[in-house]
């Protein structure tokens, strides 16, 4: 069952293993996908024929020419099969509706209306399966004067107020590396799949699921959000690294390189100051006038950070991080891409694996995201190749001859 | 069915801060029954609340926006679980549970004899997850963070913001909210895997890997390329001009994605740049990602002009990716939130009503609803322990002289 092409722990089904899912769509959705897969559902990624867009986001994979080069879409997909119909054709379309008809979930991120416009809505869906559940990711929702606008990750992100609080406050407002208005969309995708589910595991009734990446984006950072504002009329903007609650909170420069250090509860800032008190001097910060919670020190801001400073100027990042969590303070280092990769708690957990990529080779992709003792995550199999279980799927399960999958293929329908 | 998608689901939470509550929050919203255990010792941070239009009231326990956020629609019971007649009412609602959900410091719980092993005696069939920042095994998982931490180690602040400058790092705690829908994410898959199997299980949760999954692109590209991915700003290698861009008004911006060459013509035409249009050299994404300087401050010279609002209704219409970059107060009256109801008005204990942002399920079929807020600690003392547990009167009394369970303040 264990795919050899990704070296884990082969074996244990995982939690969702016997659901299955139908994705389809551009890359605003993967992750959904991916979520449910590495869980141990059956996830099918349906493409146009030949592979879609999103195989050729940048940036490439090196020395693998081949549809599927992409890194975004490799990381994403793997773990999920892949069948491609093109469906404007009717034939394809039917071929759609019966996969659907074996499914539990569909996933699609089409533009707003896209699956309605080609007779594959909602209706369309619950009449081959009273059960299923259809989820729909868009920019705003399937409702409301703004549903027919267009999006991105980033317009995502502006609209639903995490860009105004992401950043230097002298620059412009600034977007998070990882798609994470997608990401976050994805996740409530995921979820609101899941709930669905369950929900028709009882009932017997399926339901269309309506995921705004707006709504997601004002979820995420609800603790800049609208009620926040309406109960002490702040409006929070960019600040850099220090979180404008809390204090002292920020990145502070080692002799090496920057840390970040937050300080919640008053026993917290009781050891800080104690600890910078003992290591420069400086005893005014014993004064009780600070104490308590974060609150206190809120207009003291700039004389804690000078403190705070003074005290991580006189060690390494290392050293820093070491002395304060010794001191159960939350030190942690500012770390980059390949400090994650080679990060000892990351490598004492196993969180990297390690999966085949077309053209021969391995490749190292980020884990698991949370472990469940019963049902170990698992990715199942590399991304797919376009079309690569179209005989295993359209053959074997809905059983079209290789004659009529290879007319199929030739007039591009598959 | 009434009552919602999980109606007669029971949740336990031994949570505080956010990481652990919003995830109990979902589930209410979606009409789980979830019970919140708290303490007069160990206070939740989010209630050690100082009004900032009143300071001089104090510390407000039941006033924080942010605990309305995390805890609408939950039942509140104190104990004090030092003293073991506590311990012993927290394994009977642990029985009486479905999932039970947890966020205290490294090894707190298996200290008071609340851990998975001693739950799952009480409840074989549990679902639970322990929701940390470095997870529950490895050298650094006694290790403290909040979500900013986590945006500091995972990569996040690194690979985000703008060449040249510092990281970028957000003012919402990030991690702490995609840790949190990971958590949701991995205990509704084990709750389907129990309804076919009938087994539970423990869930661990690092918010440092939770963060890192959502990277995996940037570490991909890392591992591929052996260096460290550059730090994009506003900018995509997928879609060219992409940028935020300064708008009329005091900080004030409109951000926009040219995802095709088809949105390109379109916003040539909007910002009335014809030229631009008429250029083979721009006609491709390439071309136009070559140029991407000039681009940016020729739109620029477009947005400055007039209101995001009007940049973006403009860009719109064209069919090209645009929105403002909005703040809280602009949120507060989005009329394409208004219009979906994202915002929820609800009962507050204290405050008469508060305004809560919406789950955004989107479950067409059994909406979900948002539940009363404000609750004091051990608001729900009686409908817990003798209504759900079916403790007699005289025993609570007992309980509460023992110091084992804490009567609320007086209103």
């Amino acid at each position: 069952m264990a795919d050899p092409r990704v070296r884990t722990a082969p074996g244990v089904p995982g939690a969702l293993a016997g659901r299955r899912v139908l994705e389809v769509g551009d890359e605003k959705g993967m992750y959904a996908g991916k979520l449910l897969a590495d869980l141990g559902a059956d996830v099918i990624r349906v493409e146009r024929p030949g592979g879609d867009a999103a195989r050729g986001l940048p940036p490439l994979l090196r020395g693998a020419p081949a549809p599927g080069a992409s890194v975004p879409f490799f990381y994403l997909n793997a773990g999920k099969r892949g069948v491609t119909l093109d469906l404007e054709h009717p034939r394809a379309r039917e071929l759609f509706l019966r996969l659907a008809g074996g499914a539990d979930v569909v996933i699609e991120s089409l533009p707003a209306g896209g699956l309605d416009a080609l007779g594959l809505g909602f209706g369309a869906l619950r009449a081959t399966r009273p059960e299923l559940v259809l989820v729909s990711l868009s920019g705003f929702g399937r409702s409301g004067p703004r549903r027919g606008f267009a999006t991105s990750d980033l317009v995502a992100a502006a609209l639903g107020g995490l860009l105004q609080v992401t950043g230097e406050a002298e620059d412009p407002p600034v977007m998070l590396a990882g798609m994470q208005a997608c990401a976050a969309g994805s996740l409530v995708a995921a979820a609101g799949a899941l709930v669905a589910l369950l929900h028709a595991r009882r009932s017997g009734r399926g339901q269309h699921v309506d995921v705004s990446l707006q709504e997601s984006a004002a979820a995420l950072g609800h603790i800049c959000g609208a009620p926040k504002w309406l109960d002490d009329g702040i409006v929070p903007r960019r600040a850099g690294s220090g979180l404008f609650a809390s204090v002292p909170s920020g990145a502070y420069a080692c002799r090496d390189g920057l840390a970040y250090l937050m300080v919640n509860r008053p026993a917290h800032w009781t050891a800080l100051a104690r600890w910078v008190a003992g290591a420069t001097g400086v005893q005014e910060i014993l004064d009780p006038m600070f104490e308590g919670p974060s609150s206190a020190r809120l207009p003291y801001r700039e004389l804690v950070d000078l403190w705070v400073a003074e005290l991580a100027a006189r060690f390494d990042v290392a050293g820093f991080c070491r002395e304060g969590q010794e001191r159960h303070l939350a030190v942690t280092p500012l770390q980059g891409a390949a400090a994650v990769a080679r990060d000892p708690q990351l490598a004492a957990r196993g969180f990297f694996v390690d999966v085949a990529q077309p053209g021969g080779g391995s490749l190292r992709l980020a884990g698991a995201p949370y472990r469940l003792s019963a049902t170990p995550w698992r990715v199942q199999r590399p991304a797919p190749a376009p079309g690569e279980h179209n005989a295993e799927l359209l053959g074997g399960e809905l059983g079209l001859g290789a004659d009529e999958l290879g007319a199929l293929a030739r007039a591009e329908v598959v | 069915m009434p009552g919602g998608a999980l109606a007669g689901l029971r949740v336990l939470e031994l949570t505080a801060a956010m990481a652990g509550p919003w995830i109990g929050r979902f589930l209410a919203w979606c009409g789980a029954e979830v019970i919140r255990i708290e303490s007069r010792e160990h206070p939740d941070v989010v209630r050690q609340y100082v009004p900032p239009r009143a300071p001089e009231r104090g510390v407000q326990p039941e006033l924080s926006p942010w605990f309305a956020e995390w805890n609408a629609g939950k039942r509140f019971v104190a104990l004090d679980l030092r003293r073991p007649e506590a311990v012993a009412l927290a394994l009977r609602l642990a029985s009486i549970s479905d999932v039970v959900i947890e966020n205290f410091s490294a090894g707190a719980v298996e200290r008071l004899g609340l851990g998975y092993e001693d739950l799952r005696r009480a409840r074989p069939d549990l679902v639970f997850l322990s929701t940390s920042g470095l997870g529950d095994t490895g050298p650094c998982r006694s290790h403290v963070t909040w979500g900013p931490n986590v945006e500091a180690l995972s990569g996040l602040a690194a690979l985000s913001g703008f060449p040249g400058r510092p990281g970028a790092f957000t003012q919402y705690a990030h991690p702490d909210g995609i840790g949190a829908l990971h958590g949701l994410v991995a205990v509704l898959a084990a709750l389907d895997h129990r309804a076919r199997t009938g087994k539970g299980q423990a869930i661990d949760l690092s918010q440092y890997e939770a963060t890192a999954a959502t990277l995996g692109v940037e570490l991909l590209e890392l591992a591929v390329g052996g260096e460290e991915p550059p730090r994009p700003g506003n900018r995509s290698r997928a879609a060219a001009p992409q940028g935020v861009y300064r708008c009329a008004g005091e900080d004030r911006w409109c951000a926009v994605t040219v995802a095709d060459d088809e949105a390109w013509r379109a916003l040539c035409g909007v910002i009335g740049r014809t030229e631009w249009e008429a250029d083979p050299c721009l006609a491709t994404r390439e071309g136009r990602l070559a140029h991407a300087d000039a681009l940016d401050a020729g739109i620029e010279a477009w947005t400055a002009a007039r209101p995001a609002e009007e940049a973006m209704a403009r860009l719109q219409a064209a069919g090209v990716a645009a929105g403002v970059v909005q703040t809280a107060a602009d949120l507060a009256r989005d009329p394409q939130l208004a219009a979906r109801g994202f915002y929820e008005e609800v009962e507050h204990l204290r405050a008469g009503c508060a305004v809560v942002t919406g789950v955004p399920l989107g479950l067409t079929g059994t909406p979900g609803q948002s539940g009363r807020a404000g609750g004091r600690v051990g608001e729900d003392n009686e409908y817990v322990l003798v209504g759900l547990l079916g403790l007699g009167r005289d025993e609570l009394r007992r309980l509460e002289a023992l110091g084992a369970v804490q009567p609320p303040d007086p209103r």
